[in-house]
C-alpha cells in the first residue's frame, strides 16, 4: 500500500518539476544570454518541489 | 523471480539499518553512527581549513587552494552579495560555515560505507535552530523587538486585514526552521536509502551466479548490469544533490536574513 501512497505523492512534484523545467529551457532559448541565472533559479526551484516529492517518499518508508 | 520476492524484506532492513543506533553509550548520551560521521565531518573541515590558510598565498597555486578559494568566493559573490546585498560582509562567516559544514557532511556520507551527518533529523533540525534564531536575532537588532515583530506584516495594509496578514506571515516565519531541516533531511536520508536499494537488487540478482555457475543463472544475472549503471547514475545525480542541498540551505538561510533586515516590505 506504501508504494501506491508514494506514487500518488509524486504526481504533484513530477508536474512541479516538469513546469520548471519547460519555464527554463523556454526563457533560455527565447533569450540565450539568461542562461547562467535561468539555471540557478531552475535548481533552486527543483529542489524545492523534489524535496515535496521526498517527503512522500521517507515518510511512506518509515510509517 | 525470487528475486522480487526477496527484495522486499531486504529493503525493510536497509531502512532498518538507517534509522539512529548508538555506536557508544545509548541514544540519551553517546553517539550514534550519524554523530560519529558529524564528528568526523568537523574533523575534516577542521583540517582542511587550516592547511587552506597555511598554504595561502597571494598568487594561489595547485588545484587544492583555488579549489577552496572557487567556493569561498562562489558563496561570497553567489549568496553573500547577490542575495544579502548590501552589509553583506557582516554575514558572510555564518553563510560560508553554514555551507561548508553541509557540503562537507554531505559528501562525507556519500564515501561507501560511510553515513551523512546531515543524514538524521537531529543534525539538521540544530543546523535550522541556529539559522532561525541568527536571523530572528539580526531582525531584532536592526528595527528593535517591537519593530520586528511589527515588520512581519507589510505596512500600507488597513486595520482589520493588516492583523490577518500578519497571523499568515507568523505562521511562515515559524515553518521556515522547520521546512529547511526536513528538505535536508529527506533529501540525504532518500538518496542514501535508493541507492542502497539498486544496490541491493545488483547482489541479489548476481547471487545465484556466484554460488553456482550455469547458463540459467548467467542469464538471471543480466538484469543486475542493468541496476549497476542505474546505481552508478543515481550515484553521480546524489553527487549533485549533495552541492545542490548544500547550496540551497546557504541561499535560504540568505534570503531570510535579508527579508528579516529589510526596511518594511
Amino acid at each position: 500500500m506504501g508504494v501506491i501512497g508514494y506514487g500518488l505523492g509524486v504526481i504533484g512534484a513530477g508536474l512541479a518539476i516538469g513546469l520548471a523545467a519547460f519555464g527554463a529551457t523556454s526563457a533560455m532559448a527565447r533569450q540565450p544570454e539568461i542562461q547562467g541565472r535561468a539555471f540557478t533559479v531552475f535548481i533552486l526551484a527543483s529542489a524545492f518541489t523534489e524535496a515535496l516529492g521526498l517527503i512522500g517518499f521517507v515518510v511512506t518508508l518509515i510509517s | 523471480m525470487d528475486a522480487f520476492a526477496r527484495l522486499s524484506d531486504e529493503i525493510q532492513e536497509l531502512v532498518s539499518e538507517f534509522s539512529s543506533a548508538p555506536v557508544v553509550g545509548n541514544l540519551t548520551f553517546g553517539l550514534t553512527q550519524y554523530s560519529f560521521f558529524l564528528l568526523v565531518a568537523a574533523v575534516v573541515f577542521c583540517i582542511i581549513m587550516a592547511i587552506f590558510v597555511k598554504k595561502q598565498k597571494l598568487v594561489p597555486h595547485g588545484f587544492f587552494v583555488n579549489g577552496v578559494e572557487y567556493l569561498v568566493e562562489y558563496v561570497e559573490n553567489d549568496v553573500a552579495k547577490g542575495v544579502v546585498g548590501t552589509g553583506w560582509r557582516k554575514h558572510f562567516p555564518f553563510l560560508a560555515t553554514i555551507f561548508f559544514f553541509i557540503l562537507i557532511n554531505n559528501f562525507i556520507g556519500l564515501i561507501p560505507g560511510m553515513k551523512p551527518g546531515t543524514g538524521a533529523i537531529g543534525c539538521t533540525a540544530a543546523l535550522a535552530l541556529v539559522t532561525f534564531i541568527y536571523f530572528v536575532y539580526y531582525g531584532c537588532k536592526k528595527h528593535g523587538v517591537i519593530g520586528y515583530l511589527k515588520s512581519l506584516a507589510p505596512a500600507g495594509v488597513s486595520f482589520p486585514m493588516n492583523v490577518f496578514v500578519w497571523i499568515i506571515e507568523v505562521f511562515s516565519l515559524l515553518l521556515r526552521p522547520i521546512t529547511l531541516a526536513i528538505r535536508l533531511f529527506c533529501n540525504m536520508f532518500a538518496g542514501h536509502i535508493v541507492m542502497g536499494s539498486f544496490a541491493i537488487m545488483a547482489t541479489l540478482f548476481a547471487e545465484p551466479l556466484l554460488e553456482h555457475f550455469s547458463a540459467m543463472n548467467a542469464l538471471g544475472a543480466l538484469p543486475s548490469i542493468a541496476w549497476l549503471v542505474i546505481l552508478l547514475i543515481i550515484y553521480v545525480v546524489e553527487l549533485i544533490v549533495a552541492f545542490v542541498q548544500a547550496y540551497v540551505f546557504t541561499v535560504l538561510a540568505a534570503v531570510y536574513i535579508q527579508i528579516a533586515e529589510a526596511e518594511g516590505h
